[in-house]
């Protein structure tokens, strides 16, 4: 038991991942509005449609068109339509700030839900001018600092283009992670062996290899169920794609090369050089070529990577153990694998001995 | 006197060419196999864009490659190969193959090319950008087939697992390719030629340094 404990944690930690990645909640958020274009001095009405939000269980929904940090338009009537659309009330200012332009923001909170927030909701086209700044008496809130309701439940950042596909950074993300770690693991035991000629190091490398096609596999299908969500197509030829896709038929190659060798030692060398091989093209392939090329992947294509507000302090609460806890279940499978070779091995092993003595 | 690594390789690639000269059949075969897929695709298409010309181009580059090259390793028997080893330097032996198959390479290339232009017209706008592409995709294949056959070598069925460990290595090699000469015929106006170009000399430094680093470990037996 002592021994043992990681693979306690690694399952403890992925029972974790899995139970808080698919059931702690989404915030609320605005999907889109119906109306994104008006003109200065207007009053007219928004629906805006809502995404998690409890509207017809609150008594008082609050909305705000925000110009800039210092001019907030409060809303003169918010009207709940069922749970998840809302009709908002603006009136507008006959003249803006600066006397130009502007594209607002929407801003909803309510008791139960909190604030949610679409940028860039509305454009306000300025329609009068005049080289004269006009006195207006229309209230702008100047802040809404203190004003905005925020619930402290555990929740997960909504996003306009990731919806619940958020969840899936705890699976598709760690899933390369602990692919990374355990092909170089792989490949430190592929050095080991070509400096020590110990045939139980070509075995541990063949067996990391093994799980690192798995995983890499893994993380292939997982991100193609999020590219589906988010990019339209399960495959769409991306670059990101394309080279993750020729790093894992490189390392798929090294299985069928081990396969065509009947000698043992030669096997061992041949496939450890490979290996070694493999991984210093793993490198580029995944994170230069991409970066070279117009992809749609985060992090690569001039894209930012993910982060600042998608990965907030829930996400990290479960993305960091989610990490560990797929390396470790990654190393405890190549560990499995390991000895199921060794046994093989020793079963052919003994069915030679046993036919040599029979002969 | 124990002749420089320099030396060595010289004297390696000269014998590579007396036995290519001996043996015209090599070059032979892989030119009839050139002028007859050419002569099917022109019979095949009659009118061939210039897009379909850039691809069709590559992918016979490529099969010329994987003929010419693979036989690198595997047709030479074991007891001369042991031959070499015991007077030259292991490095000496896979880089004189490595020189050897890019001049090769890039002779037949153009042949090929002279092929393609003679019988479905030659629609390179830019030539300079072109032969760019064509040596650093000689380069680029040839040194791929030769360390990947220097692997594949020792195995059973050798020429099948050519194919499996090299073109997952070459795809990315020809899709640069292609784009590269995809702006040498003009077809799009690709402002990331230099990445490309950036990609493939990336690519072939370093199968070099893996082969220079990985190769003295291959070879013994």
């Amino acid at each position: 038991m002592k021994k043992n404990w990681w693979k306690i944690l690694a399952a403890l930690l992925l029972l974790y991942t899995i139970l808080a990645g698919f059931l702690i909640p989404l915030k609320s958020g605005i999907e889109y509005v119906n109306k994104d274009n008006v003109n200065s001095g207007a009053d007219f009405e928004v629906r805006a449609y809502c995404y998690n939000t409890h509207f017809s269980e609150v008594d008082e929904i609050r909305a705000w068109l925000k110009i800039d940090s210092s001019h907030i338009i409060k809303a003169k009537e918010v009207k709940a339509v069922g749970n998840l659309m809302a009709d908002i009330s603006f009136s507008l200012p006959q003249f803006l700030p600066n006397n130009k332009s502007h594209v607002a923001t929407l801003i909803i909170d309510n008791k139960k839900d909190g604030y949610a927030i679409l940028p860039s909701a509305i454009q306000i086209n300025q329609i009068a001018f005049d080289t004269i700044l006009p006195e207006e008496n229309f209230e702008y809130v100047s802040s809404l600092d203190n004003e905005l309701i925020t619930i402290n439940s555990l929740s997960f950042p909504y996003r306009n283009i990731l919806y619940e596909t958020i969840r899936n950074l705890f699976f598709h993300v760690p899933l390369w992670f602990g692919m990374l770690i355990i092909f170089l693991v792989s490949m430190i035991y592929s050095i080991l062996y070509l400096r020590n000629k110990n045939e139980i190091y070509d075995m541990k490398a063949n067996a990391f290899t093994q799980v690192g096609i798995l995983f890499g596999i893994l993380g292939l299908v997982t991100g193609a169920v999020w590219a589906r969500w988010t990019w339209g197509a399960w495959w769409s030829f991306d670059v990101k794609q394309n080279m993750s896709a020729i790093a894992m038929l490189i390392y798929i190659a090294y299985s069928v090369l081990r396969a065509s060798f009947d000698d043992v030692e030669q096997r061992s060398r041949v496939s450890a050089v490979y290996n070694i091989f493999a991984f210093s093209t793993l490198i580029p392939l995944l994170f230069v070529i991409p970066r070279l090329y117009d992809s749609l992947h985060p992090g690569n294509g001039g894209n930012p990577g993910f982060g600042g507000e998608d990965l907030d302090d829930t996400m990290r609460m479960v993305f960091y153990p989610s990490i560990i806890a797929w390396t470790l279940i990654g190393v405890w499978v190549a560990q499995l694998t390991y000895r199921y070779l060794i046994l093989k091995n020793k079963l052919i092993y003994n069915r030679n001995n046993k036919n040599r003595h029979k002969n | 006197m124990p002749m420089s690594i320099g030396n060595q390789i010289l004297v390696l690639i000269k014998k590579e060419m007396v036995l290519e000269w001996r043996s015209k059949y090599a070059i032979g075969g892989i030119m009839l196999y050139v002028f007859s897929t050419v002569f099917i695709m022109y019979n095949g298409f009659i009118q061939i864009e210039p897009h379909v010309w850039n691809v069709l181009f590559w992918i016979v580059a490529l099969f010329i490659s994987v003929n010419a090259l693979t036989k690198s390793f595997v047709s030479e028997n074991t007891q001369r190969q042991l031959y070499y080893y015991t007077i030259a330097h292991p490095l000496a032996v896979i880089f004189s193959k490595i020189i050897y198959n890019c001049i090769l390479l890039l002779i037949l290339n153009i042949l090929c090319f002279l092929v393609f232009g003679l019988i479905m017209g030659n629609p390179v706008k830019e030539s300079g950008l072109f032969f760019m592409a064509l040596t650093l995709g000689s380069c680029g294949l040839a040194i791929t087939f030769t360390f990947i056959s220097a692997i594949a070598n020792k195995a059973n069925n050798s020429a099948t697992l050519i194919a499996i460990l090299g073109f997952p290595l070459i795809i990315p090699i020809l899709v640069s390719l292609i784009k590269i000469s995809a702006s040498a015929l003009r077809l799009m106006t690709d402002t990331s030629v230099t990445t490309d170009i950036w990609t493939l000399l990336i690519i072939d430094v370093l199968l070099l340094a893996m082969t220079y680093l990985l190769f003295p470990f291959l070879w013994r037996d």
